[in-house]
């Protein structure tokens, strides 16, 4: 691809981010209005004595009295200024804290749980195309699709049964906490990071980690499977055979280097929507995460924390997207990008 | 062309009859199924018990105030219900100062609450549903104790016509199809025009001959077979559950709850009641009606707008796919949230709408995809030349292209779908006044259903969603290798 329009079309791709984000924020402040329900009726303690003013004071306090387009260009300026306002509940704390605060237990999580999926994934679904037909094939597929079909939040609950109770009374059977980030008994409200407390946040980790990584194992694994058979029907491995090279060979040059680009597609997508919230087992494990809070602020229609919520996740996604389009155009040429 | 047929052979014999009937009865077979499919779900909130008057019993002697609401149980709509909530005073002299009700209908986001204060009241249910009614007491040392129960609220027994309304819409449908037949042979018969033309009956063997082939292939596929297989045992199940179900799963019975498995409930009875191995049956048809209909509807709108926009490309290409783009990259959860504040009361039918009008896009892009390729062949290129519309070229040449691409990505769908469902069930967007495996395992989550001893709640509907969902998927990928030109070789 010649420089000049190769540049052009790195141009337009960003032009392009630049448009999707901000339709992300227009379409975003918009959803959360048609939301159902009044915030202010939440935050102001239900009882029978109910006062008036209270409600037109907290009416003021949030702009909600101003119009539509008075709010949204707020709305815009406050976002890009980072200045994202209160939270109505939660103590009014401002939201940057809230979500910074939600985001490094959702990466950690994510994090571990990402890379146990894909190396397992990849390996499984690299092996799996490289014996087409063999027996470990069919047992890795099978036992792939057989989660892939399963409901995330399924998979938790049962797993959170099996490791919290002593099934059918054996006693050696491993025993994990059932939910939360880490033994808050034990080493009281904050945590200060010292060693003990650095393995009882991991042993906390194992089970959400261990949930995610299961459900999304299948779908890395099939994919790379399908793409790595695709390439291995190609001409040129033929060829390479041919020249006699040994199907280690075969795998390690040829195949697993072409049959890429779907897998990191595939990352890509992973990544970003993972960090938008591992809403099911966020919330079956009680995990502090961006997932948690995306429930919680729903239910409590808490706005401001929703909105933002909202914007990181699809500003993820559009960002993953964009990386993963310049990779894949850096890595094979042949990819013409319209 | 009705001018050929006059030159073709009008040997008007009894297998022209036969393949026209034969296509009659197979039209009959699945209509009938479908309004069996269909019928049930919709004749699922009636009932017709007469209105209870609630009375509260029991009184104990405790150091602090308890109080006592009452039973749950059956009413119908327009019911009034006397609610009479009593207390018992606590040992130590104290007096109940205040009762306070609340009346909550369960109705996915949107919930309705109805406050009073007093100890006993009158309440007129206008709408059908689940209704929690909660009393909080209040005593002169400012101890309180609430107690909750529910009033499952069922429509009013229909009346003949209401009740067989689709079985009568279906009756009208063939009738006035098989009259359409008569008159169609009649007039053919007048102008002395052969029953079913040459082309027209080559056409269906041709259409035959493929589709039978495609399921020889797809038999043959150990993926194709055991999907086959698993869905054909379920859609059994979906068609005739509900008189398979050894109980009814609309009226609740509050005596029997949270009871173990046993000879009489093979998997226990949940917190209402019901019957848990009913409840399995009766849900497998509101899944995967759940799952078929908005994945139908997804891949629908997928396909316009992917037909669309790459037939026309340009800037209403563009505008169209960043468009996409956004709702793409909008956390799928919160988009669903706000569609069902649109559709309003979530019904069998909102949560088909919600699941079905955010799940387009992936669709969008295939298609899109298949269209901007299939768009530079030549014989696009060649029907232009001879001068078809551009509506005729998108119907004739590139839609039959991208079917089948579409086809097998719709019966994906239908297994994201039902776990979509499964997985809005269980966040809280739980479809009212109908059984879904997603909603017994919303209802077993929060009933905390393990503790209680009763596995099976949480188990088997899990595990008939995997079936299900596995039994899509397989056929699906099996559908996908065989349709997609570019799989089939390798």
């Amino acid at each position: 691809m010649a420089g000049r329009s190769f540049r052009k079309i790195i141009l337009k791709r960003i032009f392009n981010v630049f448009l999707t984000i901000l339709g992300i924020m227009v379409l975003n402040f918009f959803l959360t209005h048609m939301m159902p329900g009044d915030p202010i009726d939440n935050m102001v303690p239900r009882s029978p004595k109910f006062d008036v003013s209270l409600k037109w004071e907290l009416q003021e306090q949030f702009h909600m009295n101003d119009s539509l387009i008075e709010q949204l260009g707020w709305y815009m300026w406050n976002t890009v200024t980072l200045n994202w306002g209160t939270s109505y509940v939660a103590n009014a704390r401002p939201v940057f804290d809230i979500i910074l605060g939600d985001m490094r237990w959702t990466l950690l999580l994510v994090g571990m749980s990402t890379v146990f999926t894909l190396a397992i994934g990849m390996a499984m679904g690299a092996y799996s195309a490289y014996r087409r037909g063999g027996a470990f094939d069919v047992t890795a597929t099978s036992v792939s699709l057989f989660f892939y079909g399963m409901p995330v939040f399924w998979l938790a609950i049962v797993l959170q049964l099996m490791f919290t109770t002593h099934l059918a009374g054996w006693n050696w059977w491993p025993q994990l906490p059932p939910g939360g980030y880490y033994d808050s008994q034990k080493f009281g409200d904050s945590l200060s990071w010292t060693l003990p407390e650095i393995f009882s946040v991991l042993e906390y980790l194992i089970l959400p980690s261990a949930t995610l990584a299961l459900g999304t194992v299948a779908g890395v694994s099939l994919v790379m499977r399908s793409s790595l058979i695709d390439t291995m029907t190609e001409d040129y491995i033929l060829t390479a055979r041919a020249k006699g090279l040994t199907d280690y060979q075969v795998l390690r040059r040829h195949a697993l280097p072409n049959g890429m680009p779907p897998m990191i597609a595939l990352i890509a997508m992973d990544i970003a929507f993972i960090i938008g919230g591992a809403y099911q087992v966020e919330v079956i494990f009680n995990y502090p995460g961006i997932g948690w809070r995306t429930i919680k602020s729903i239910s409590d229609l808490d706005f401001p924390v929703l909105q933002f919520i909202v914007v990181i996740g699809g500003v993820a996604v559009v960002l993953a997207n964009f990386l993963s389009d310049l990779l894949l155009m850096y890595i094979d040429p042949r990819i013409k990008i319209t | 062309m009705s001018r050929v047929t006059s030159i073709e052979d009008t040997h008007n014999d009894s297998k022209d009859r036969r393949h026209l009937s034969a296509r009659g009865v197979l039209l009959v077979v699945a209509s009938v199924a479908l309004v069996l499919m269909l019928s049930v779900p919709v004749g699922l909130t009636y009932g017709s018990d007469s209105a209870p008057s609630l009375r509260a019993s029991g009184a104990s002697i405790a150091a602090e105030p308890v109080a006592v609401a009452g039973l749950s149980t059956n009413v119908t709509v327009g019911d009034e219900v006397f609610l009479n909530g009593t207390a018992s005073v606590p040992s130590d002299g104290a007096t109940i100062t205040s009762y306070f009700w609340t009346i909550m209908e369960e109705s996915g986001t949107k919930l309705e609450i109805y406050n009073y204060s007093g100890s006993m009241f009158n309440f007129t249910f206008e709408d059908t549903g689940l209704f929690a009614c909660n009393l909080t007491i209040t005593d002169s040392n400012g101890l309180n104790d609430s107690d909750s129960f529910f009033i499952n609220v069922r429509a009013r027994p229909q009346t003949f016509l209401e009740k067989n309304m689709l079985l009568l819409i279906t009756a009208a449908i063939l009738t006035g199809a098989g009259i359409y037949l008569a008159f169609d042979a009649y007039t053919k018969r007048k102008a002395g025009l052969p029953m079913i033309a040459s082309s027209t009956k080559e056409k269906y063997r041709l259409g035959f001959k493929r589709w039978r082939k495609i399921m020889k292939q797809l038999l043959k596929n150990p993926m194709g077979a055991v999907g086959v297989f698993i869905l054909a045992v379920f859609i059994f199940i979906a068609a005739f559950g509900p008189w398979l179900a050894p109980y009814d799963v609309k009226t609740i019975d509050p005596f029997n709850d949270l009871q173990k498995s046993s000879k009489d409930h093979w998997m226990g009875t949940d917190n209402f009641g019901i019957d848990i191995f009913s409840e399995l049956l009766y849900g497998a048809r509101t899944s995967i009606i759940v799952g078929i209909i908005s994945a139908v509807i997804a891949s629908f709108l997928g396909a316009a707008v992917g037909l669309y926009s790459g037939y026309v490309g340009g800037w209403k290409d563009e505008v169209v796919m960043r468009l996409n783009d956004i709702v793409l990259s909008i956390p799928w959860l919160v988009l669903m949230i706000v569609v069902a504040a649109f559709v309003g009361k979530i019904d069998l039918t909102g949560i088909i709408l919600i699941i079905g009008l955010t799940g387009w896009s992936t669709t969008a892009r295939m298609v899109r995809a298949q269209v901007l390729s299939i768009r530079e062949r030549q014989y696009i290129e060649r029907a232009r030349c001879i001068g078809s519309s551009e509506l005729a070229i998108i119907r004739r040449h590139i839609f039959p292209n991208t079917f089948p691409l579409v086809f097998a990505n719709t019966i994906l769908t239908v297994a994201v779908s039902i776990l979509s469902e499964a997985t809005l069930s269980f966040l809280g967007l739980r479809p009212v006044g109908v059984v879904t495996w997603g909603t017994m395992l919303s209802f077993a989550s929060e009933a905390s259903a393990f503790q209680q001893g009763l596995h099976w709640w949480i188990l088997a509907p899990g595990l008939c969603i995997v079936a299900v969902v596995l039994g899509f998927t397989l056929l699906g990928y099996a559908l996908d290798e065989i349709l997609n030109p570019k799989l089939r070789h390798r």
